[in-house]
Order: C-alpha cells, then sequence, then structure tokens
C-alpha cells in the first residue's frame, strides 16, 4: 500500500496544538510507517511554493490548527483544502476560533492601538502600526491583512472532520489517526472523540440537586475535590462541553473551561453554558438574582472561551 | 422561573457584546391578560423597529 500523504499546518494558534500531536509518543512511530509528511512549517522546511506546485488532491490528509484571522491564512487554508482529500480542523482554534476568537470583542483598529500604542511596554513615538504595504528605498515590503473578525476553519473553508481540544488530548489524536490509518473514518461532519456525550460524564464527582448563591472565581476557594465544583460556584462549562478528553480539569479540581466545543445537536456553546449556570442559581428575588450574577466576571469569555466566532452572534457590536 | 434567572444574565453578556439592552425584555402576562399581551408585543416590534435591522459593524 502506498504511504498516506500527510499535511500539517497552522494559523491564528499558540503553537500547542502542534506539542499535542507530539504527545501521541511512541506512536508518531507507527505514524511514521503509514505516513509521509510532506508540509509541516515547524518541522519540515517546506516553502509554500512547494504546497502550491502539488497536484489538487494530492495530500491524503491535512490536520489545520489555528483560527482565520488574516489574508494569509485564509489562502493557505483554501489551497490547502484544494489540495487535501481530508482536512481535518484541529483544534478549539480551527473549530471554534479559540482563544484567538475572543478577539472578536474587538476590531482591528482596537487591537492595533492596544497592541501597538497603549501597551505600558511599547515604545511607539512615531506611531507605526502595521501596513499591508510599505515603501523603502529597496523596493515594496508587504504584509497580510489583519482581519476585523476572527473565522473559523470552517466559516472559511468546507472541513471534513474536526478532532478538539485545546489542544487535543493524545488519546483524541490518536483516535483520529488511527480511524485514518486504518481506513475507517466516520462520516463526514463528525467531530471525532471518544465519548459525545458531556465532560460531565467522563467527571466522577458527585453531583446533587445544592443550589449556588455566590459564584467564585478559582483563586477565591478551595473547593471539596468529591462535589461539582459548578455546585460549589465555580463556573464550570463540563455540562455544555463535548466529553472525550476524560474530564482531566475538573479531576484536578480545576473547572472545565470547555475546550472540546459544544454537545451534539448543541449550535451555540455559550448560550447552552449559560442557561446551566442560570439554573442552579438558588433565588426567586430578581434584586439577589441580580446580586449573584454581578459576581460573574467577563461572561462572554467564561461562556465563549474558545467558541465566540462560532457564536450565533459570532462577534461584538462595536460602538 | 427559570427565566428569571437567565434573562438577567443573557443582558448582562449581551451588554458585553454592545447589543442593546432593549433588544431582549422579559414580562410575566397572565392567560387572562389579552389586552396587555397585545400591548407588550407591540411595544416591543415598535421598539425593534427603531432599533432596525441586527447587524454588526465589523
Ligand atoms: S459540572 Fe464540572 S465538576 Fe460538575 S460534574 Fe460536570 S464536569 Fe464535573
Ligand atoms: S475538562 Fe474541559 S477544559 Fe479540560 S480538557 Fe476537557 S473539555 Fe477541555
Amino acid at each position: 500500500m502506498a504511504k498516506l500523504k500527510l499535511a500539517l499546518y497552522w494559523a491564528s494558534s499558540c503553537g500547542g496544538c502542534e506539542i499535542a500531536q507530539l504527545q501521541i509518543g511512541d506512536k508518531i512511530l507507527k505514524l511514521a510507517e503509514v505516513a509521509d509528511i510532506v508540509f509541516w512549517p515547524v518541522a519540515i522546511d517546506a516553502k509554500y511554493k512547494d504546497v502550491e506546485a502539488m497536484p489538487e488532491k494530492s495530500i491524503d490528509v491535512c490536520l489545520f490548527n489555528g483560527a482565520i484571522r488574516t489574508s494569509e491564512q485564509e489562502h493557505m487554508a483554501k489551497m490547502l483544502r484544494e489540495k487535501s482529500k481530508v482536512l481535518i480542523a484541529y483544534g478549539a482554534c480551527a473549530y471554534g476560533g479559540g482563544i484567538p476568537g475572543l478577539g472578536n470583542m474587538f476590531n482591528r483598529e482596537l487591537i492595533f492601538e492596544r497592541a501597538y500604542l497603549e501597551t505600558p511596554s511599547t515604545d511607539n513615538k512615531e506611531k507605526v502600526l502595521p501596513q499591508t504595504k510599505c515603501k523603502v528605498p529597496e523596493g515594496e515590503l508587504t504584509l497580510p491583512e489583519f482581519y476585523d473578525t476572527v473565522k473559523t476553519l470552517g466559516q472559511t473553508v468546507d472541513i471534513d472532520y474536526v478532532i478538539p481540544g485545546c489542544p487535543p488530548e493524545a488519546r483524541t489524536t490518536w483516535l483520529a489517526l488511527e480511524a485514518l490509518i486504518e481506513g475507517k473514518l466516520p462520516p463526514k461532519g463528525t467531530v471525532i472523540t471518544h465519548n459525545a456525550k458531556a465532560v460531565c460524564d467522563d467527571c466522577p464527582k458527585k453531583r446533587d440537586v445544592k443550589k449556588v448563591k455566590k459564584f467564585y472565581r478559582t483563586f477565591e476557594i478551595m473547593p471539596d475535590p468529591e462535589i461539582c465544583l459548578l455546585e460549589q460556584g465555580l463556573l464550570c462549562a463540563g455540562i455544555a462541553t463535548r466529553g472525550g478528553c476524560e474530564a482531566p480539569c475538573p479531576q484536578a479540581n480545576m473547572p472545565c473551561t470547555g475546550c472540546y466545543g459544544p454537545v451534539d445537536g448543541v449550535i451555540d456553546q455559550g448560550a447552552h453554558f449559560l442557561s446551566a449556570v442560570a439554573s442552579v442559581i438558588d433565588s426567586n428575588d430578581p434584586d439577589e438574582i441580580q446580586r449573584i450574577i454581578d459576581g460573574i466576571y467577563d461572561p462572554v469569555g467564561t461562556f465563549y472561551r474558545y467558541s465566540l466566532p462560532d457564536s450565533l452572534l459570532r462577534r461584538a457590536k462595536i460602538k | 422561573m427559570k427565566e428569571a434567572r437567565r434573562i438577567p444574565l443573557l443582558k448582562k453578556m449581551l451588554g458585553q457584546l454592545g447589543i442593546e439592552e432593549e433588544r431582549v425584555r422579559l414580562d410575566w402576562v397572565s392567560a387572562s391578560e389579552a389586552d396587555r399581551f397585545a400591548s407588550i408585543v407591540d411595544e416591543m416590534t415598535e421598539q425593534i423597529r427603531e432599533l432596525g435591522p441586527f447587524s454588526h459593524n465589523s
């Protein structure tokens, strides 16, 4: 059998997905037996022009991590779609926008102002901001365009599968790679994990009907390790998040932040999470309800930690 | 009663997203208050019309 041709790419991401790919450990040798890596900027010196020169659909599988924030990333997403038989959104940023997707609370102007003018460590008296074109004595320099709105990979091109997580757990990555190697791929569109139910289903903590009078930030309390974190007032997204990760965060007494994305059948993960949080509030008195809610810092960043671009609203409205 | 908890939280979040508070309203109407129901719907419709279609400006 001919070896599989595999490509791996990164767009708007942190590099964690590359580490996660290596976390499959010695299974990487098994992968090397059956697959040739034809493009992987973090490890292999192949250039864009090499990809351009590849015939259409000549890559068997492309694992694409990162959201789409710039024109360059959009271009690469389109090119890799064209060259790949199977395109997989790898990780929370490609899937739902991820942490870079929280940039949709702002726009380019606000982000540039903050990053290049306001930050205390910045010394930029001439107020130089990135330009897509710039003339210098040697000629013209260009930079990709930075978009106002971050998009997911699936909003940019057609995708075949999703491997969720920030970053994906090694077991999830391997589950997908094994299916690929054995040629037993699930139906198109599947979000590949071991458990399509919620993280709570993997979580050993005890749940009773305890209701919440006050929400806490993680540094404010030492939770009881036996009991559900949400019921102790920590904003745990387990209920609104797809399982399969084996719930490492709640098991370490940290609330799940939702990195595996929505559970099956849910379009808007944040709305689902919000609803779950509202339902544990223990009060019928409007003033008290308001007080309890006032204790929730940054609802958007909490409920849509990894999925703002993929939400129904996609971004904030800038006045 | 679930809405009494959900709507204020939703409003807080929509505020953060720059979405006008007037686009969401929670009111309690009993089955016998047909006129009140109709006038609330009219008010809400008028309010939304004034705000115009929802759009993101970037
Ligand atoms: S809400 Fe969090 S802590 Fe509670 S059962 Fe679900 S995953 Fe575990
Ligand atoms: S528990 Fe939640 S945040 Fe932690 S790995 Fe699983 S899905 Fe991600």
